[in-house]
């Protein structure tokens, strides 16, 4: 059985037991709201929102392969830039699925779209990932069809693609960008308030995108030879350690000045993240299986396409905790000291622990965000044919 | 104030904060693709507090509000009547004139509470829900100890930081100085909340008192009779507002608005009546006449969080 095979039937497992145990909270949610959540009022963001800004961390990264590909025309990656915008497809579409989920009134949704307040960094998201998803079917549209016309017309597509990828390069940094400063922009938290958020949403966007597009070109192998394909990993990889090195300083200078002779503003909840309940979040989830694990796969088997594809997946799927740790501790704050204690409730708490139900919906979403890889990859022509250059 | 009292009360202030605005039809004109882009730039180029104009034209008041006789003032009287006369005063000018200020004295505020629960019954607010919760706090070192209560109700604040958050303009400032909520509009994603520097934001998740509670008919009043009280209508903002099922206010942000049916109508915020000790105190700032303007001017008068540049609407007095 083949690699692609085997990932294939691994992967509709996956979906399956995913969509299995995600389906009662799905129920849940549309049943009984937001009441059977862990998040309340003044925790008002959790989970699904951390898996917001994951996924479309990943979309942005994932979409920085396909650049790569049609701006830059990067050798190595040339046959995987169809393959790069059906990642980000994907994963925008389960963020929009998290975000939407996250609503009091889903179906209000649209109101951002056609009463959006431009003022609000939000409200500007709207207008930007519609511009996004739009962009991005049109690129995959004419990456696909560039080879199934003549020589000729592929020269004018390329440049369609061309300017079509130069634009999605400042849309992917206001999309992107923008999600950081939508918590940027909060002056009451200082934990998030600050210039430097949007750049370090950026920057771990590109990481974890970049990484798990690594571990799908691997296990979804383009049409290469040996040599290419190792070729294409090696990049895939030094990419990869390249910004896990730059996204690892952009975080050891956001501890360092945290934690800086118990800062006032959010020394304490730097304690609270490193020490605090949660501690394995950052320690185990991030740091271990994020940072340090991978990082020595990078490094010592930087030449062996497997270590790069796992270090990939391992990057991409503990990037969650980082989000988790960026939104959550801005939140555990009291406003006015004694206000949990002024009107009791567990929707009026300062802590902050995912319900199942939660974790059920989160997991519902990640089957979606496979599914629709899944079957974009079935119906549209994914692999670069040999004829095309 | 009770159901029977509504006709006459939306005929007199009402707040119908622009209904063609949420119409359907300008939604969709708004909606093709150059509208989305217009709307866009001129939602970018006007101010946060667009959705009332200045003059308050738009807010819709049909009936110019009606004085009743109150006594005439005498020495030693209740404070509460002689706002009641600056609240008269108040509502013959123009909305955009007046200014309603609370100040609330926190040497007289003993931490009864009272007023949370007032605000709930006539907010008819669900658990989790909380406009004006009573901050309690020891302080000192044994056996030097003191207590000290801070109620906090919304701010109602100049510069509200909530108000430009807000993704689809669901909430804004009236020309009267209170931030308002349109919950038809407000789409729940609780950015408002986290944005407000005093916590004076709260979810209302769908949650009812009776949740979780014994249903046994033939022994004690069943859960169906206790369910009517929590169904009972608010009219915040000049609407009627069942709970029930996922409609609004359910799964919308919401907060004090200083008891706008009421003060519109010549009653004063139920927090300022329900106070045990007349620490809360409520009226036009803009009127030097009036009790709060004269609290206001106070050397020991201050507002929260000051340094956040937000301008509360809200004093204390110390």
């Amino acid at each position: 059985m083949t690699r692609e095979k085997m990932g294939n039937i691994f992967v509709w497992l996956l979906i399956i037991g995913f969509l299995v145990f995600g389906f009662p909270g799905i129920m849940d949610r549309f049943a009984f709201g937001h009441q059977h959540t862990s998040y309340g009022s003044y925790i008002p963001w959790g989970l699904w929102i951390s898996s917001y800004i994951w996924l479309i961390g990943l979309s942005a990264g994932a979409l920085m392969i396909s650049v790569m590909t049609y701006v830059f025309g990067i050798e190595e990656v040339k046959k995987v830039g169809k393959m790069a915008f059906l990642v980000a497809i994907a994963t925008l579409v389960g963020a929009m699925l998290a975000v939407g989920l996250d609503l009091g009134h889903i179906f209000r949704a649209f109101n951002i779209l056609l009463d959006p307040n431009l003022h609000s960094m939000m409200g500007w998201m709207g207008v930007l990932y519609t511009a996004y998803f739009i962009t991005l079917c049109v690129e995959l549209y004419f990456a696909i069809r560039k080879e199934q016309v003549s020589s000729e017309k592929q020269k004018s597509i390329k440049k369609i693609l061309v300017i079509l990828g130069i634009w999605s390069i400042p849309l992917a940094f206001a999309f992107h960008g923008g999600v950081g400063g939508v918590f940027a922009n909060v002056s009451a938290k200082p934990f998030w308030h600050g210039p430097m958020l949007p750049i370090v949403f950026l920057a771990g966007a590109f990481l974890s995108g970049g990484a798990l597009f690594s571990t799908v070109a691997y296990i979804w192998r383009p049409n290469l030879s040996q040599k290419d394909f190792v070729k294409m990993m090696v990049f895939l990889g030094k990419v990869t350690l390249a910004l896990l090195i730059f996204d690892s300083i952009l975080e050891l200078s956001e501890v360092y000045v945290g934690t800086f002779y118990a800062n006032q503003g959010e020394g304490h909840l730097w304690q609270q993240i490193l020490f605090g309940q949660y501690w394995y979040t950052f320690w185990i989830a991030h740091i271990l299986i994020g940072v340090l694990i991978p990082g020595f796969l990078l490094v010592a088997m930087s030449k062996s396409p497997g270590a790069i594809a796992i270090a990939g997946l391992l990057i991409a799927g503990s990037f969650l905790a980082v989000r988790l740790n960026i939104v959550i501790p801005g939140m555990l704050d009291p406003e006015i000291h004694g206000i949990a204690q002024a009107w009791v409730h567990s929707k009026l708490t300062f802590s902050y622990l995912p319900s199942m139900m939660e974790w059920q919906v989160l997991f519902f979403i990640v089957a979606v965000v496979l599914a629709v890889f899944m079957i974009g990859k079935k119906l549209l022509p994914i692999y670069q044919t040999a004829g095309e250059e | 104030m009770s159901k029977e009292e509504l006709p006459e009360v939306r005929d007199n202030l009402t707040l119908e904060t622009d209904e063609s605005r949420r119409d359907f039809l300008d939604k969709f004109t708004k909606g093709i693709f150059g509208g989305l882009m217009a709307t866009g730039v001129i939602n970018a180029l006007a101010p946060v507090q667009a959705r009332a104009n200045k003059d308050g034209s738009n807010l819709n008041i049909s009936t110019p509000f009606k004085p009743f006789v109150l006594p005439k003032e005498q020495p030693g009287e209740d404070s509460t009547l002689r706002m009641m006369r600056d609240l008269q005063r108040a509502l013959k000018k123009p909305i955009e004139q007046r200014k309603w200020n609370m100040v609330i004295d926190l040497r007289k505020c003993v931490g009864c509470d009272a007023c949370s629960v007032s605000c709930a019954a006539e907010n008819k607010l669900p658990p989790g829900v909380v406009y004006r919760p009573v901050m309690q706090q020891e302080v000192g070192t044994y056996p030097n100890v003191g207590h000290v209560t801070l109620p906090r109700p919304c701010m109602q604040c100049d510069e509200p930081p909530c108000v430009p958050v807000c993704p689809v303009e669901a909430t804004w400032k009236r020309p009267d100085g209170i931030v308002a909520i349109d919950y038809d509009q407000c789409i729940g994603c609780r950015y408002c909340i986290n944005a407000c520097p005093y916590d004076a934001r709260t979810f209302d998740f769908g949650m009812e008192y009776i949740d979780d509670t014994a249903d046994a008919p033939e022994v004690f009043l069943g859960q169906e009779i206790a369910r009517k009280y929590e169904t009972e209508a608010s009219f915040e903002y000049a609407k009627e507002w069942t709970r029930e099922g996922d409609e609004s206010p359910i799964g919308n942000a919401r907060k004090c608005h200083f008891c706008i049916p009421r003060i519109e109508k010549g009653l004063l915020p139920e927090c300022v009546v329900t106070c045990i000790g007349r620490a809360t105190y409520f009226g036009d700032g803009s009127d030097s006449e009036s009790l709060v303007a004269e609290l206001i001017a106070l050397p020991n008068a201050f507002r929260l969080k000051e340094e956040a540049g937000t301008h509360p609407s809200v004093y204390y007095i110390k």
